[in-house]
């Protein structure tokens, strides 16, 4: 009895202290979803200090699912996760296998794909739609003016005009348009991220076993056979690990929508939640008890998924 | 048919070779085993042979086919791996299938040889186990199986049994044997152990740095080894290396006597000595024995039981019939 207890007690401050931690944001974000409150109302300034005499039961969240962008908003999240998660395992599982072979100057090559993980992700989204995406200024813009000039040269050509004068005039895409910020915003993280992949993938290749590939040689297996068959299931482990934290951190992006397109035409539950905040704190938090739910869906799915190649 | 001959290969990694120029024939259902300390590239030999490391110049040869140029898997050859190189995440079904799957033969064939391998090698309930779920024995089942349903003209062993323990060690070399009795083909095999060597081989092929130092039956290399070091390898405890004034006395630079054809005796004999220690195996007696000249300690081999313990004088007579004499170079003198 006493042997056990004293462990326990011994335990009681770090339990303590981490069930504060965790219990009095959700309790606050809770409460504050359940009563009307502002920052600012000049007709009814009781609202504006919390309190259980402004009690509005489950009107927050009637509110926050009859407005025009809730479903929107969770549509988004998931297309964006979903892409960025997409193109980042890709990426990164063709990029560690190219660079995992050795090449005079690897060295710099890896510190090179690793350094986009190291900017700002405010600094990265300027970066992008300023200087890249911008349709005038941007790589982008010159890109496409470039062609066009190009085609435009080889319209003239006695032989090949006729051909070229077909091509139509290309347009450079405004990423900053209601239909293509959220693009925007999956080029510049998976532009962002893809390292973070890359790195966890190249460890895990690096561990993969030699003579195994030597036997499968003699098996008669071929470089597709032997990436199909030993090099992607050795990579199921670590696909799931960058697939569970990436998740995590996309799912509360926020700099990048804000630099992009101000929320326009591109918004997820952080945003939302952001805009409420604005004035309505309770709107805003019951927003907040929503996206708790959606991590938990999301992390569900994604437990389920790597619990399985654990158990492998 | 599983002819391999090796005319003059040689091997080098950048500046140093590894393997000077090097003739070999192995004959059509041979068992050859290569044997030789650790670094004395016998298992970059076997691996010249897979394919898995291109020759520096020379050629490889397989039923008189030149193949020093064919990739690895269109040589018809199978290979035991020391680590097993089994597939990890997949069955032990599917670790079997995996050649036959490469090479687009038909479920049904393919089923029929998995069952055929797994009768044969004991693995029939074990087939929809993963690798991790096995011992070390049925891993190394497992790769055999795999390298037999590709029906190899000749199969490759490298240190196959160097990760096991000692008692499964035993059982599986009579198993591999046996195999080998059973199909008829070639088998090369690689070990640094030469008990292995002697109890399997048709023929052994002891390497030193890269050269053959000797090749020829186990008894062959037991009875008439050719130079000191063949001398020294084959054979277990190691053959008694004695220089100096005894050797002289036979007309040679070293004379080599086996520890089996010592006789040790507590009354009388040509030399004398003190017993070190002596290692009571039940069967034999191995007794280690100081002050004997030319050659500390000198171990002796007596039948049965012998007691003697720490301090004891001995006496030794050699079996002057079965002595081996080398000149100063190490080479035999008939």
């Amino acid at each position: 009895m006493s042997n056990r207890s004293l462990p326990r007690l011994l335990q009681t401050p770090a339990v303590i202290l981490l069930l504060i931690w965790m219990l009095v944001p959700l309790s606050l974000t809770l409460y504050f979803s359940f009563i009307r409150y502002v920052l600012n109302n000049l007709r009814r300034p009781e609202w504006t200090t919390p309190s259980f005499s402004n009690w509005r039961g489950f009107g927050n969240y009637e509110f926050v699912l009859n407005s025009k962008d809730f479903l929107f908003a969770i549509q988004n999240s998931l297309l964006i996760v979903g892409s960025i998660l997409f193109c980042t395992v890709i990426f990164g599982v063709l990029i560690a296998v190219l660079i995992n072979k050795s090449f005079p100057g690897q060295g710099i090559v890896r510190v090179l794909l690793i350094s986009p993980f190291f900017v700002m992700p405010a600094v990265n989204a300027v970066l992008w739609i300023n200087m890249i995406l911008d349709p005038v200024l941007g790589l982008q813009g010159l890109a496409v003016n470039g062609i066009n000039d190009m085609i435009a040269g080889l319209r003239s050509t006695p032989v090949l005009g006729a051909f070229f004068s077909l091509w139509p005039e290309f347009e450079p895409i405004s990423f900053r348009a209601t239909q293509t910020s959220a693009y925007a915003v999956i080029i510049m993280v998976t532009w962002q991220w893809t390292p973070f992949a890359v790195l966890i993938f190249m460890t895990s290749l690096q561990s993969e076993d030699q003579q195994q590939k030597e036997a499968a040689i003699l098996d008669g297996a071929g470089a597709w056979s032997q990436f199909r068959f030993l090099t992607l299931p050795h990579l199921g482990r670590p696909i799931a690990i960058v697939v569970m934290i990436q998740a995590i951190f996309h799912l509360s992006l926020y700099a990048e929508i804000e630099i992009v397109s101000r929320g326009n035409g591109n918004k997820n539950l952080p945003y939302l939640i952001g805009e409420f905040a604005n004035n309505n704190i309770g709107a805003a938090s019951a927003t907040g008890i929503f996206a708790v739910i959606l991590a938990n869906i999301v992390a569900i799915f994604l437990l389920r998924m790597i619990g399985k190649t654990l158990m492998e | 048919m599983g002819q391999i001959v090796l005319d003059k290969v040689t091997k080098s990694f950048g500046e140093t070779q590894v393997i000077p120029p090097l003739d070999l024939k192995i004959e059509d259902g041979e068992f050859a085993v290569f044997v030789g300390p650790s670094g004395c590239g016998k298992s970059t030999l076997l691996r010249l042979i897979a394919g898995l490391e291109d020759t520096t110049s020379g050629k490889v040869l397989i039923d008189d086919e030149d193949v020093t140029q064919v990739s690895p898997s269109k040589r018809g050859l199978s290979m035991v791996f020391q680590t097993y190189a089994l597939y990890p995440h997949m069955t032990v079904r599917k670790n079997i299938a995996f050649p036959m799957r490469m090479a687009g033969m038909s479920e049904q064939e393919q089923e029929a040889k998995i069952k055929a391998a797994a009768e044969s090698l004991n693995l029939t309930d074990y087939l929809d186990r993963k690798p991790g779920q096995l011992s070390g024995g049925q891993r190394q089942r497992v790769a055999i199986g795999r390298a037999i349903v590709r029906d190899p003209s000749a199969f490759l062993f490298d240190e196959p049994l160097s990760n096991l323990d000692a008692a499964l060690r035993v059982g599986m070399r009579l198993e591999i044997t046996e195999m080998h009795k059973r199909m008829q083909t070639t088998m090369i095999y690689v070990t640094h152990d030469q008990v292995e060597a002697m109890t399997m081989a048709d023929k052994i092929v002891v390497l030193q740095a890269g050269v053959i130092e000797q090749v020829g039956s186990p008894l062959d290399l037991y009875h008439r080894p050719q130079n000191k070091f063949v001398a020294g390898f084959i054979g277990s405890p190691k053959m008694n290396l004695i220089e100096g004034v005894e050797a002289e006395k036979q007309g040679a630079h070293t004379i080599g006597i086996r520890p089996e054809h010592v006789e040790i005796s507590t009354t009388e004999g040509l030399w004398q000595g003190t017993v070190g220690v002596a290692e009571h195996l039940g069967s034999d007696t191995f007794v280690h024995i100081h002050g004997v000249p030319g050659c500390d300690p000198m171990t002796v081999r007596a039948a049965g039981e012998f007691s003697v313990s720490h301090g004891d004088t001995v006496y030794l007579t050699p079996n002057l019939a079965l002595l081996h004499k080398f000149d100063d170079k190490g080479l035999r003198i008939e």
